[in-house]
This record gives C-alpha cells, structure tokens and sequence, in this order.
C-alpha cells in the first residue's frame, strides 16, 4: 500500500483560502484509492494526531516559537516541527511512506531536509506564487519567499499545478524544465487519477 | 554507537570566519576532542576564499551555502542559513550512512538546524549557550528580541544537556529559560597558551614603539566596540589614569560605539593618548597583549570574559570589572584586580594600582599564568566535554530512539 505524507500550512478546521478545502478533498480521494495519507499541517492549539472518519491521520503542530515579528519567520520556526512529525511517521511506519507532497512554499524546507536525510522524494503542488501574491513586488522578504519556492522547484522529483497558466508562468519564473510540471486542474473529470498517476511515478510502483 | 564517538558541531563562525568568540572556541574544542580519539564534522557558514570541504587538524569542516541575498533583518538571515544547513549537514549525515552520535549546536545562530536533525536522525543534540539575548540587550524589549529569546528557549529544550562556560552563566541561562539544574553543565572556556609561548621576545621593543614611547605605559583593550563591552567607561577613566602615570591607552575592535568614543577621547583632549587601531590579526594582537603593562576588560555584560584568559596567557596582568564570568576568572589582588562595572574612578584606581607598582604587578601576573594552565587548557576541556557526551549516550541507549 502506497504511504504519503501531505505538508500543508493549512487544512480544516482552520481555513485561510482555497488550499484547505483542496487538501482535505485530496486526501479523502486518495484515502478512496488506497492510499494511506498522514496529513502534517498547522493549528494553533487542536496540537496532536487524530484519525478523520474519512480514514486521514491529521497531526497539527504548533510553534514552538510564539513571538514573531512577520510571516516569514513564523514559517521558518514552524518547519522543525513539521519535520519532527515527518520523521517520526517515517520512523513508526517502519520506513514505508513512499513520498511528500508539499503545497506551496511554506514547508519545503522540512521536505527538502527529508530528502536528503532519508532519500524520500517529494512532490511540490503549486497553488500560487511570491511573485503574483506580492504584485511583482522585490523586497528582502519576498526574495527569501521566491528562493525557498526556487529550492521546492528545484529538489522536486515533480510539480503539479493547478492551469496551464500557472505551468507557464513556473516556468517563466523559475526556469524549471517543461517535462517535470504536470496540469491536473482540479476540477477536471481525470483529477484523481492524474495525480495517483505522478505519486506512481515519483514514490515507486507501490499503488494498488 | 560503533567504535570511535563521532560529534557533528554545528557553528556559525569557524575559522577563517571570526565575528566572536565562537569561533575559536569551536576550532580548539574540535582540534582537542579529535586529540582525545573522538571523529569531528564541523557544519559551519562559507567564506570567500575558505574551501566548501577540507581537514584542518584532522577535524572535518564543512562550509555551507550561507545564504547571500540581501535579508530583511538578522534574525530572518538566521533563520534562512539554517535552512541551508539543515540541508546540507543532513546529506552529510545520509553519506556517512548515520554514523553521527551526537549533534552539538553552538547559540540559537543554529538551532533550526540541530533541532531539525536531532529529530530526524533521532540522535541527542547537545547546546552550549556562549550568550543570552536577553543578557546582550540588558532585557527584552521588542518582539524581534522576544523572537529571538524564544528561540533560545527552543534550543534549550530541546537539547539533552546544556553546556555553560562559567557558573555565572550556568545560574543566569537557568534563570533565562527556566532550566531544571541537572540538565545544565559548566565547562570553562579554555586559552591557548602555547600560542602565547611562541610569541618572540626579542623583537616586542621596536614592535612596541609603533604604539607607545618608551616612557608610556601601555593599556590596552580588546573587545567588540559596543556598550555592553564597557569601552565607554575605559574612556571615561583616561584622564584620572593620565593625572598619576604617564600612559597610551590601545583600543583594539570595531563596533557601533567607534565614532562616539573618537569623539569624547578629543574633546576631553587626550587624543594623542588613545590609539584605536581597528581590528587586528592574531599574531599582533598576541603581540601587543605581551607587551601590555595593563589588559583592560571593563564589560557590563560579560558571559565569560575570554579575552582576560588570554591576557593571562600573555602574561599581562588584568584589570576587569567584577561580573559574570570575569569575576570567577580573576581572584582579586591574586590573580588580577576586580574593580567596579561602570565606574570611571574604580577603573582608573585599578589601572593606577597595577602600573605604579612593579612587584604587584608581577605577583598577580605569574599567579594568574599558574592558574590558565591548571584550569583553563584545552586538553583538559575536551576531555569534561567528552564526559558530557558520554553521559548523554549512556541515557540515550535506553530511549527507544536508540
């Protein structure tokens, strides 16, 4: 039975955009067909692991850092948590998860130390990026957000994203090449069966 | 654990990179530790012209990528290094297929990155906290040191044992973060000595008058110049020294204070008496400690005080004001003179004291040069680090990490 792990800063209960509800559907489709699924994510007190009636083991982290003085920060800090959980999932499964699929920036760089520590390959799932989120804009702050986005893209094993705008415009930015970014619009018929396809490609021949 | 015990410090300052005191503390705890049989990986931040990989003393460094675009602030840069540490210390790690015991992480600098790999190689992290942000900034006052503060913290509890260099620290770091008292351990800082023994004799006269005449005495500082270093109140004191001895006082460091403290030296009119002379490499800074009549260190906030060890090395007596880790290092009118933090008069009576009285000075001088080799060597220190290591490991084979 394939094993992944899903990173997601959000995931109901707590909402922030459209991730959340994206994440939680993913998982319970893939729960469907057969994947076991831990979801890693962020609340700030619902802390622990629960088992969903839809069959995903959610396990929220909280910062062990309280005061911060911006997001970027925040994220930083939250990620040794990330990868305590991720590690500890990895090592009660017996080394079985296949891969990490990581949406947007904020914990790709509990991913990528995980691949180097254990050889886990990962997924980065594009929802949206620095450069549209910030209009361009070119502070310190968002060249810290674009180069770990740069990191994620580039110690990726794959991209998916969400339109084929987006798939252009990762490209344009980031220079990734065409044949490691997959379209799988999330509304579309073959959704599910798309991304069960690249998890083959990228964590082994282990989907049922 | 399978043969020799392997230790992965990880350190934001290595040699060639110096900003502080870490960074020579790391060199010679690795180069001693490698001595005593253990196997040493330093995990450390680049520098132009150092290489990404080499052996030095039989001690393996890494440099990693430190991060070089423009950060938003400091603390953000500390965090974004961190990053690439974690990453690359953990391809380390992978290919030398885990054979790590312990990680060792120096300061919240890198506390991400020891948090990050304690966990995912479930190995033991150890800490030695050289310094407090709330110590460096005489409080808490903003959320950026707040932040900071907190990641202190985080490190702190994350780690197994924490390593102290004085007892002053020890009780303040137990304070700071609410420590129980059997997780702290105190291991002095140590000097090198025989750096010191190797600096010639012969050529200190000509070597002198490039900073003094032969009829001044010299006082000398060194130390970052910044408020909690104190430079401030040296200056303060040059006139009253100056009414009993005929002195040049030697100012060595850079720091934010450099243009204010230029500005009071010539305005109280004692500008030919003061020489501030930037930062120095280490052969003439050993140099001009041997050849100090007095060494100065009049901090506020002083966790250990590593620059009066190595005064001591040098044979120069001291002079330092009686806090943290300063007042354990000097026994006063024995192996230095204690004199009071932020007092001008209390400084210059100090100063006077040692200059104007030759057999005094010689007393607390070869006490004090007994006293770093009994107490303060790095051979010695490495192996109470060893213990801790040990001790840490003994406790571990009975986790069900191990």
């Amino acid at each position: 039975m394939m094993q992944a792990i899903i990173f997601s800063w959000e995931y109901p209960p707590r909402i922030v955009g459209h991730l959340a509800d994206y994440v939680k559907e993913l998982a319970t489709q893939l729960v469907k067909n057969k994947v076991k699924v831990h979801v890693v994510t962020y609340h700030d007190y619902l802390t622990g692991t629960y088992e969903e009636p839809e069959g995903i083991t959610t396990h929220r982290v909280t910062n062990p850092v309280r005061t911060h003085i911006g997001v970027l920060t925040w994220v930083l800090t939250l990620n040794q948590e990330v990868e305590r959980i991720a590690s500890n999932i990895y090592y009660e499964t017996d080394r079985q998860v296949n891969l990490i699929d990581v949406h947007d920036w904020h914990f790709i760089p509990a991913a990528v130390t995980l691949k180097k520590a254990f050889g886990l390959p990962f997924i980065y799932s594009v929802e949206s990026l620095e450069e549209h989120r910030c209009h361009g804009a070119n502070t310190p702050f968002n060249m810290a957000i674009k180069s770990i986005e740069w990191l994620g893209m580039y110690e990726a094993q794959r991209l998916i994203v969400k339109s084929e705008w987006m798939r252009d415009e990762v490209f344009r930015l980031y220079k990734v090449p065409l044949e490691k970014i997959k379209v799988i619009p999330a509304k579309s018929a073959s959704w599910i069966k798309s991304i069960l396809a690249i998890y083959q490609i990228v964590g082994g021949g282990k989907v049922v | 654990m399978v043969g020799e015990l392997a230790v992965m410090m990880l350190t934001w300052e290595y040699p060639p990179r110096i900003i502080g005191g870490i960074s020579p503390h790391v060199y010679y705890l690795s180069k001693s530790l490698v001595r005593s049989g253990l196997k040493v990986y330093v995990v450390t931040c680049d520098f132009p012209g150092a290489a990404q990989h080499e052996v030095i003393d039989e001690v393996e460094v890494f440099r990693i990528d430190s991060y070089k675009n423009p950060s938003p602030d400091f603390a953000t840069w500390v965090y974004l290094m961190n990053i690439n540490m974690q990453k690359e210390a953990a391809a380390i790690v992978k290919n030398i297929g885990g054979r790590i015991d312990v990680f060792h992480a120096h300061d919240w600098l890198v506390a991400n990155a020891g948090i990050g790999l304690k966990h995912v190689f479930r190995k033991p992290l150890l800490t030695t906290i050289h310094s407090t942000e709330i110590g460096r900034r005489n409080g808490i006052h903003f959320d950026y040191e707040r932040m900071i503060h907190e990641t202190e913290a985080w490190l702190t509890y994350e780690a197994w044992r924490v390593i102290c260099c004085s007892a002053y620290m020890v009780s303040h770091v137990r304070w700071a973060f609410g420590l129980p008292e059997d997780k702290l351990v105190m291991v002095p800082n140590g000097v090198d000595f025989e750096a010191y023994a190797k600096v010639k004799n012969d050529d200190l006269s000509s070597f002198r008058s490039k900073f003094a005449l032969p009829e001044e005495k010299i006082v000398l500082f060194v130390g970052r110049l910044v408020y909690e270093k104190g430079v401030h109140v040296l200056v303060s004191s040059v006139p009253k020294v100056l009414g009993k001895v005929d002195a040049k006082f030697v100012i060595v460091g850079n720091g934010y204070m450099k243009e204010q403290l230029l500005n009071i030296v010539k305005s109280m009119g004692v500008a030919n008496k003061v020489m501030f002379t930037g930062f120095v490499d280490d052969e003439t800074l050993r140099k001009l400690q041997s050849c100090a009549d007095v060494s100065v260190v009049p901090s506020l906030f002083e966790p250990f005080g590593i620059v009066a060890l190595e005064a001591m090395a040098a044979k120069s007596p001291v002079v330092v004001s009686d806090t943290g880790g300063l007042s354990e290092i000097v026994e006063h009118d024995v192996t230095g003179v204690k004199v009071y933090p932020e007092n001008p008069d209390s400084l210059a009576w100090g100063i006077t004291k040692v200059l104007l009285d030759e057999s005094y000075a010689n007393w607390i001088r070869s006490n004090a040069y007994k006293k770093i080799q009994e107490k303060y060597n790095w051979g010695k220190i490495a192996q109470q680090t060893q213990n801790v290591y040990e001790a840490i490991l003994k406790e571990y084979s009975k986790t069900t990490w191990a």
